[in-house]
């Protein structure tokens, strides 16, 4: 058995006797210290880098949260801080960026499509497939109607300026790709890839 | 919108402390408080501590590291020419490995164990302060090469803490004859870009100019050089990392582990304590490493001062 200061270790009581600490005669205070920890259990977060969903400015964020994402372990966030490796924000982050947290878990916060039909004065609830058919329908009868293949000159144009859309701030480069590909092919021209807001 | 105007220099006319900055890549030790802030650090945890008898023998040592490197000061004399020969080609300038030792290595040792011989010491540590008497200077010179390029027998592992030491006092003393400006991250981000040597852990700083960013503490020169936070410094992963902290202490000492490669770093926040030291609080939680290994994981590389036999390391 050789000693290393380079390769991986673990520390274990049968170790601890033959380390460095054992045979200088300190052996009895490792094993006071591995009886000493014995009662205690390790706790556990998970560490994650993110983006601010806030602002185009795009803020990293360091993400904590409760359980290891095994089978049956229910994760919870429990603390964000702005990344101080990022070279936008360097740790910071501003007032709405430091309340995140509370954004995570606000009662109001949307996390299913929600629907309120003309003339009706709640909104409820609906599947993703119905939001998504609405939402495709309604395009489709406005291009259909508004689109614009060619100008006075008779140039081919093939424009359609009837719908705008914003984009999510937090998108990365293949993020903005995709959506550029999808709403330009359709014709749209009143568009921003990140909302500025 | 701004048109038709002078350009914006680009140089901040703001207050100093405002503005992000990045952090410093390389901070390079004092050798005139290096090691007494560990001995003070070690002292003070010392007390009530499980471990105390070896803690306040480990404060000792460091006690005893602080008089040669501020007495003695035994170092190398690179030339700035070497020095940027070895940057230029990405390597560290005093590879522990390759490294020519200057001979006042011995004499920093020998000092090193007259003034730790005079506390109290366990019959086993005196032992081991008259093997390295007896020994001439090529033995000694054997030892420190199958220190610093593996290959030591467990049964030097006693004598090999003093040379650790007084290795320690002598890459530090080395390391604080360069410039931080002349030197370079290594590729490899998880060794020292002076010495080339695994860090002891990693403290988030609290304080200066870039609070909450991470320095790696190496285990031989002291240099801290700068390490992006949430990234294993062994494989590089970020998909399965995680914090481990002992249950109900107040979260001065974490331990990073990663899910990919099974191994884990210490992290110390500076926030929760401000004065906390990276090398004596890393022999203090040595607890959190019997946890963390009983989990399952391999610390990424140990304390020079606290060396563990390992069935898989290769003797050469």
């Amino acid at each position: 058995m050789a000693l290393t200061r380079r390769e991986f270790i673990k520390f274990t009581g049968l170790g601890l006797a033959a380390s460095s600490l054992g045979m200088l005669g300190f052996g009895a205070a490792g094993e006071a210290q591995a009886a000493a920890v014995r009662p205690f259990k390790l706790t556990h977060a998970t560490e994650t880098r993110n983006t601010c969903t806030y602002c185009s400015v795009a803020c990293g964020l360091l993400i904590y949260s409760m359980g290891d994402r095994a089978k049956n372990a229910h994760s919870n966030i429990i603390h964000i801080e702005g990344d101080p490796d990022h070279p936008v924000n360097r740790g910071t982050l501003c007032p709405k960026g430091a309340a995140l947290l509370d954004v995570v878990h606000a009662p109001t916060r949307l996390k299913v499509p929600r629907y309120r039909a003309a003339g009706a004065t709640e909104f409820k609830e609906v599947s993703w497939d119905f939001a998504l058919d609405r939402i495709a329908r309604l395009m489709k009868d406005d291009r259909d109607e508004n689109f614009v293949e060619k100008n006075a000159a008779g140039t081919t144009v093939n424009r359609w300026t009837s719908v705008g859309m914003l984009a999510a701030s937090a998108s990365s480069s293949e993020t903005s790709y995709l959506t550029w590909k999808v709403v330009r092919s359709l014709g749209m021209v009143v568009f921003d890839n990140q909302a500025r807001v | 919108m701004r048109q038709f105007e002078a350009p914006p220099s680009g140089k901040w006319t703001g207050p100093n402390h405002a503005g992000v900055k990045a952090p410093e890549p390389i901070v390079l030790a004092d050798p005139a408080t290096r090691f007494a802030a560990t001995a003070k650090r070690l002292a003070k945890l010392a007390d009530g501590h499980p471990m105390e008898a070896w803690l306040r023998f480990m404060a000792a040592l460091a006690e005893a590291q602080h008089a040669v490197a501020t007495t003695l000061a035994p170092a190398s004399s690179l030339n700035t020419a070497s020095v940027a020969q070895a940057v230029n080609a990405r390597l560290p300038p005093l590879a522990a490995d390759g490294h020519e030792r200057d001979p006042s290595w011995r004499e920093g040792l020998a000092s090193l164990l007259d003034h730790i011989e005079r506390s109290e010491l366990p019959p086993a540590a005196r032992d081991a302060i008259e093997q390295l008497r007896r020994s001439d200077a090529a033995a000694l010179d054997k030892l420190a090469d199958q220190f610093l390029r593996g290959g030591l027998s467990a049964a030097d592992a006693a004598a090999a803490v003093y040379v650790a030491a007084a290795l320690q006092v002598y890459f530090t003393c080395s390391a604080a004859r360069l410039k931080a400006d002349d030197l370079r991250l290594l590729e490899e981000r998880s060794l020292c870009p002076c010495c080339g040597s695994p860090s002891v852990d990693g403290l988030i700083t609290a304080t200066g100019v870039t609070p909450g960013t991470r320095f790696l503490f190496c285990s031989l020169c002291s240099t801290a050089w700068n390490h992006v936070r949430a990234v294993c410094i062994t494989c590089g992963g970020t998909r399965r990392l995680s914090l481990h902290g002992i249950e109900g202490d107040i979260g001065v000492i974490k331990a990073e582990t990663c899910g990919d490669c099974h191994t884990y770093a210490k992290l110390i926040y500076q926030v929760q304590d401000t004065q906390v030291d990276p090398y004596a609080d890393d022999l203090a939680s040595l607890g959190l490493d019997i946890l963390v290994t009983e989990a399952g994981y391999a610390r990424h590389a140990p304390n020079p001062l606290l060396l563990v036999g390992d069935d898989e390391a290769v003797a050469s």
